[in-house]
């Protein structure tokens, strides 16, 4: 898939830009706030409708103004395809190939995009929360059945964590959201623990490969035993979650173990390892999307070199197969002559105007 | 607002306290209301305020009804060997419109929803238990939503109603996925009940 032509007008800083990148490599340079991140997240929007900065759409609006627009441009196999999002007093519209879309999900899978960028640090070194979130976006995006059953199971927990709550919860009443909990939540672990063994193989050799054969391992961790029906897991938890008035087993509770170099990487990692991590599971996660339509995504990566040695800089970017499109994001950048030879397209951001090297 | 009038607010207020109505719809119904003639308004005021004095729940289902008992319950032509278990009276009255069932009904008021404070003492469980202790009923269908509130609903009723030796079935849900039954149509109502699976 590659980006033929990005357009936005009053979006964050950017206004009457027009960017034709080249195929494979697009180094995007200039100061910090000039709008070199803008660039990115206006090609993640034109997408996904969704920014990963903020989800506060009167953020994106440039100021002292109202309406934005975002337009993106693509080829898809031979195919060209066009998104377009207008924003207005709080309003969105969208258009693919020209014609408005009433749902989101009409417009996703039209561009595949898959970013990285400083707020990904956080699916290694933050939370449990950011992991599963991590799970669940890229699930979703891949199967509708999905976002369906996650937000069946989500509704489920709610009302039995209401029953849980009360004086004396009786198990009568537990009984009939243990069994949606099952249902749904058996099938949230399924899908996920499949991701998970196909994107760990992937992670740890894009790994390897910028880390100078260094090893990464990326496992599904569940206090839910693979081989216990969740349904007997609910059942067994039952007197220790009315104790605790809350519900102690399924999904919503689930991690991913990510261990770089035999350490556990959320604790014992260095920045330089957690950022490697990171993006190790983004160009899985690349390589996973191009077994599933055929073709890679646009990949955007948003100042991946910061927290990087220039050793790790430079396997990044010969890790990337030269076929993918991918726009990088950069303050500073030294066109060594493996980047040479890879002819990138070079342009320059100053408060929000691109100038083309 | 429309008008700077405390009692077309309460108009409008009172509008938006039917099902599916929003601020708008509520505002333009007020203002029909207030300048259709006198007689349109009070038209409209005394039907509702006739039919909800007649109106009565059945002492048997708890369907909204004239009579006591209700016409589905005086039947003596009706299997009373068989209820049909739906959330509201609209769920019956859509599966009376596919004109199949020759059976009963029983009215739950609702479905299990502890987010909003519904246990089975807030519906007429205990009602259809005393039914079914009386005697003669050999048969529950359970046709409640299919929400995430009807089937927990469902499975609830089949596991208490199973120490009372009938027979708890679910109906087959060709019934729209989160709807109620009212949006199905009669057809799909008569094929859903034939194809009903035993529960518990
Ligand atoms: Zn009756």
């Amino acid at each position: 898939m590659r980006l033929l032509e990005l357009t936005c007008d009053h979006f964050r800083c950017l206004n009457n830009l027009r960017f034709e990148p080249g195929p494979g490599l697009n180094v995007i340079r200039g100061d910090n706030a000039q709008g070199k991140t803008s660039i990115l997240e206006a090609v993640l929007y034109a997408a996904t409708s969704k920014s990963h900065r903020t989800s506060t759409e009167s953020d994106l609006v440039q100021r002292g103004e109202s309406i934005f627009r975002v337009s993106a441009r693509v080829q898809r196999d031979a195919r060209e395809v066009q998104t377009e999002i207008a924003w207005s007093h709080g309003a969105k519209r969208i258009k693919v190939n020209g014609v408005n879309q009433t749902r989101v999900s009409d417009l996703l899978g039209k561009i595949n995009v898959v970013i990285f960028s400083p707020e990904d640090a956080d699916l290694v070194r933050g939370s449990a929360s950011n992991r599963r979130t991590f799970l669940d976006m890229e699930l979703s995006q891949l199967h509708a059945h999905y976002l369906h059953a996650l937000q069946r199971y989500r509704h489920a927990m709610r009302q039995r964590n209401e029953v849980l709550r009360l004086p004396n919860p009786d198990g009568a009443l537990l009984d009939p959201w243990d069994a949606q909990l099952a249902e749904h939540g058996t099938m949230l672990m399924r899908e996920r623990r499949r991701f998970v063994d196909q994107l760990a193989p992937l992670a740890n050799a894009a790994y390897k490969a910028i880390a100078d054969n260094e090893e990464m391992s990326v496992v599904y961790r569940s206090d839910t035993k693979e081989d216990v029906p969740l349904i007997e897991a609910l059942a067994a938890a039952r007197s220790s979650d009315i104790r605790q008035r809350m519900t102690t087993h399924g999904p919503h509770r689930d991690d991913l173990e990510i261990v770089v170099d035999d350490k556990a990487a959320r604790q014992f990692a260095s920045q330089g390892q957690q950022k490697t991590a990171g993006l190790a599971i983004k160009l899985a996660e690349l390589e996973l999307m191009r077994e599933r339509t055929g073709e890679y995504p646009i990949l955007l990566l948003d100042d991946v070199f910061a927290e990087l040695d220039t050793s790790r800089s430079r396997e990044v970017l010969t890790t990337i197969p030269p076929e993918v499109q991918c726009l990088i994001t950069t303050t500073d950048f030294a066109l060594t002559e493996e980047l040479v030879a890879r002819k990138p397209r070079v342009v320059e951001v100053t408060k929000g105007e691109l100038t083309v090297s | 607002m429309l008008f700077e009038s405390p009692s077309v607010d309460r108009l409008v207020e009172a509008f938006r306290r039917l099902p599916g109505v929003g601020k708008r719809t509520a505002e333009r119904y007020a203002l029909h209301v207030l300048s259709a003639p006198a007689e349109e308004a009070r038209l409209i005021s005394d039907a509702v305020r006739n039919a909800r004095e007649c109106i009565t729940t059945c002492s048997q289902c708890c369907t909204l009804t004239e009579t006591n008992p209700c016409g589905v319950c005086a039947n003596p032509a009706r299997d009373h060997s068989i209820i049909c278990v739906v959330e509201r009276p609209s769920g019956m009255m859509a599966i009376e419109r596919g004109g199949a069932y020759r059976g009963l009904y029983h009215v739950l008021n609702g479905a299990l929803n502890p987010l909003e404070g519904i246990g089975p003492d807030e519906l007429t469980v205990e009602r259809l238990v005393r039914r079914i202790e009386a005697g003669d009923v050999n048969e529950i269908i359970v046709a409640t939503n299919a929400t995430a509130e009807g089937e927990a609903t469902a499975l609830y009723l089949s596991k208490r109603l199973a120490p009372l030796g009938v027979s708890v079935s679910r109906i087959a849900h060709g019934v729209p996925m989160g709807g109620g039954l009212e949006l199905a149509d009669g057809l799909t109502l008569s094929h859903a009940l034939q194809g009903r699976t035993r529960l518990g």
